[in-house]
């Protein structure tokens, strides 16, 4: 379970980005974070892994062993051992583009192995194959001794959330996993996102509401800093036109709001 | 007035002036140059008739000192492969303090003033004042291109590491990683090619220096040369000018060959 609440953060000359934001998921639910370019939505997720500290308000996960823990004003050596246990993909893959697919994967534990072990990739044989049925539970077992530069987009991406899935973590965060992918593989990858939820807390960066609406349990709408909705993941066109702007308004007849379509909002 | 491709012609002073005219004004400036530091045409024509002879010598090498040359060579080559090889490693070091993405701006930039004022001073300087400290021979001379190396590597690393993508940095943090794998798997790894193809060209100019270096007190063939030359024995030096010759061809070969094939294939690494 995550909980975040009132975090807000502002920039050096003043203006708000975060302005107040609380939810709390838990296992068993798969939010998608919706809102327009510099809503807010990114900083949020970076939030609930420590990668930014909001300036006020509070951000607790729970680690293994029950304990509670503020993300927001956690010490630095904490922050890593829970970060162990907060998977996290990101848009447009960073895989270290020279190490092949099972390489990469392994990197997932690279907090809790030793530095010295890792530094000469000493993994045990047990880890090398969880990190295989890592790649095997998103189909790609078969290109583990590929280097990641010469796999395709979506193959990346499933190498990035096979990554996330070999951390076995308590929290899930997805930043902008469709930017890069073509509708079909859009689809792939979110049918391997959605069942992680069973085990924990998912949480999804999107610019697609249809993508959101057909596969998340919840959808939290950013505007301005601020949470402007939280519900059912299924938007009206209104909903929609006041998440997205006045702008979508003369769009309104398009077809980008229309599940199974290809969006265009953004 | 009607308007035809003729219109647009330039008048000649107009057309060419911008191009002549400094061109002329340079010629000059070379002129009144040479003129103050005594630089004459006579002393050309001088100068070759005397060449003349000492050219035909050099093209007759003398055989039989090759033999001699193999091992001051060899030293060449080991001065420059020493020196290479501990420049890239202290390079690596002070590339990661010289990155802005990896260290704080006061550290960033006074590394950075460092391994400029490195590279300002020639490693012909810098060798004079090791030769003073440490005496004439071959580690002074590993040590002079070990601070070229890191002057020259050094500022070259560090710009590649600041272009290395933030988010994976940022990734490779998010699992919880220490300070030193995220160095080593989201900085050194990415431009490891980099490194490489840097360090191997760094090589190839660190054996033409060996050369000069030599002449000034490091050994190896480049002492040869200026020993044979300053004896007047102008066999002896065609011979270590062979040596030389050979050495800088086959050392740029062999750099470029492998920096291609470390772009192309990539596998390697």
């Amino acid at each position: 379970m995550i909980e975040v609440t009132n975090i807000s953060k502002s920039l050096p000359d003043g203006r708000k980005v975060l302005d107040g934001i609380s939810f709390t998921v838990r296992k068993g639910e798969f939010v998608g974070i919706l809102g327009a370019s510099g809503a807010g939505k990114t900083l949020t997720l970076r939030c609930l892994n420590g990668l930014l500290r909001p300036d006020t308000g509070s951000v607790i996960v729970q680690d293994a062993d029950g304990g509670r823990w503020d993300l927001c004003t956690i010490a630095k050596k904490r922050l890593r051992q829970l970060r162990r246990r907060i998977g996290i993909v990101f848009q447009g893959y960073h895989l270290v583009q020279r190490l092949s697919a099972l390489d990469n994967v392994l990197l997932g534990r690279l907090g809790q192995v030793s530095t010295f072990r890792s530094l000469f990739y000493g993994f045990t044989e047990r880890e090398r194959e969880e990190a295989l049925a890592a790649l095997n539970k998103v189909n790609i077992g078969n290109l583990a001794g590929a280097r990641v530069n010469r796999l395709s987009g979506g193959e990346m991406q499933r190498v990035a959330i096979a990554r996330a899935i070999f951390q076995s973590p308590a929290l899930m965060l997805a930043d902008e996993p469709l930017s890069n992918l073509d509708p079909s593989n859009a689809k792939v990858i979110m049918k391997l996102i959605r069942p992680l939820a069973d085990e924990m807390p998912v949480i999804g960066v999107f610019h697609q509401p249809e993508m959101t609406a057909r596969y998340c349990t919840r959808v939290i709408a950013i505007k301005q800093g601020r949470v402007i909705y939280d519900g059912d993941p299924k938007l009206t066109n209104q909903q929609l036109v006041d998440i997205y702007g006045a702008e979508l308004e003369q769009l309104e007849n398009a077809p980008v709001l229309l599940p199974e379509k290809p969006t265009i909002i953004l | 007035m009607t308007m035809n491709a003729n219109s647009y012609r330039l008048p000649l002073l107009r057309r060419y002036g911008r191009v002549l005219l400094p061109v002329a004004g340079l010629l000059l400036l070379a002129q009144g140059a040479a003129w103050v530091c005594g630089a004459r045409w006579g002393l050309l024509f001088n100068g070759l008739a005397g060449s003349t002879r000492f050219l035909a010598q050099l093209l007759s090498p003398e055989w039989s000192a090759f033999g001699d040359l193999v091992q001051p060579a060899l030293n060449s080559v080991f001065i420059a492969l020493v020196g290479t090889i501990t420049g890239t490693a202290f390079s690596l070091v002070f590339a990661l303090l010289a990155a802005s993405n990896l260290a704080p701006p006061w550290i960033r930039n006074s590394v950075r003033a460092l391994l400029g004022m490195e590279r300002a001073l020639p490693e012909i300087v810098i060798l004079l004042f090791l030769v003073a400290a440490f005496g004439l021979g071959p580690f002074a001379g590993v040590l002079a291109l070990t601070i070229g190396c890191v002057g020259m590597l050094g500022k070259l690393i560090a710009d590649a590491i600041e272009e290395i993508d933030p988010v994976l940095i940022e990734s490779i943090q998010a699992v919880g990683a220490t300070r030193a794998q995220i160095v080593v798997f989201g900085v050194i790894q990415p431009i490891l090619p980099s490194i490489i193809s840097f360090a191997l060209f760094r090589f190839e100019y660190s054996i033409r220096l060996s050369v000069v270096l030599g002449a000034v007190g490091a050994g190896g063939i480049g002492f040869e040369l200026y020993r044979a030359f300053v004896m007047l024995d102008y066999g002896r030096a065609a011979s270590a000018l062979v040596v030389t010759l050979i050495l800088v061809f086959l050392s740029e070969r062999l750099s470029g060959w492998l920096r291609k094939k470390i772009k192309t294939v990539g596998g390697v690494l």
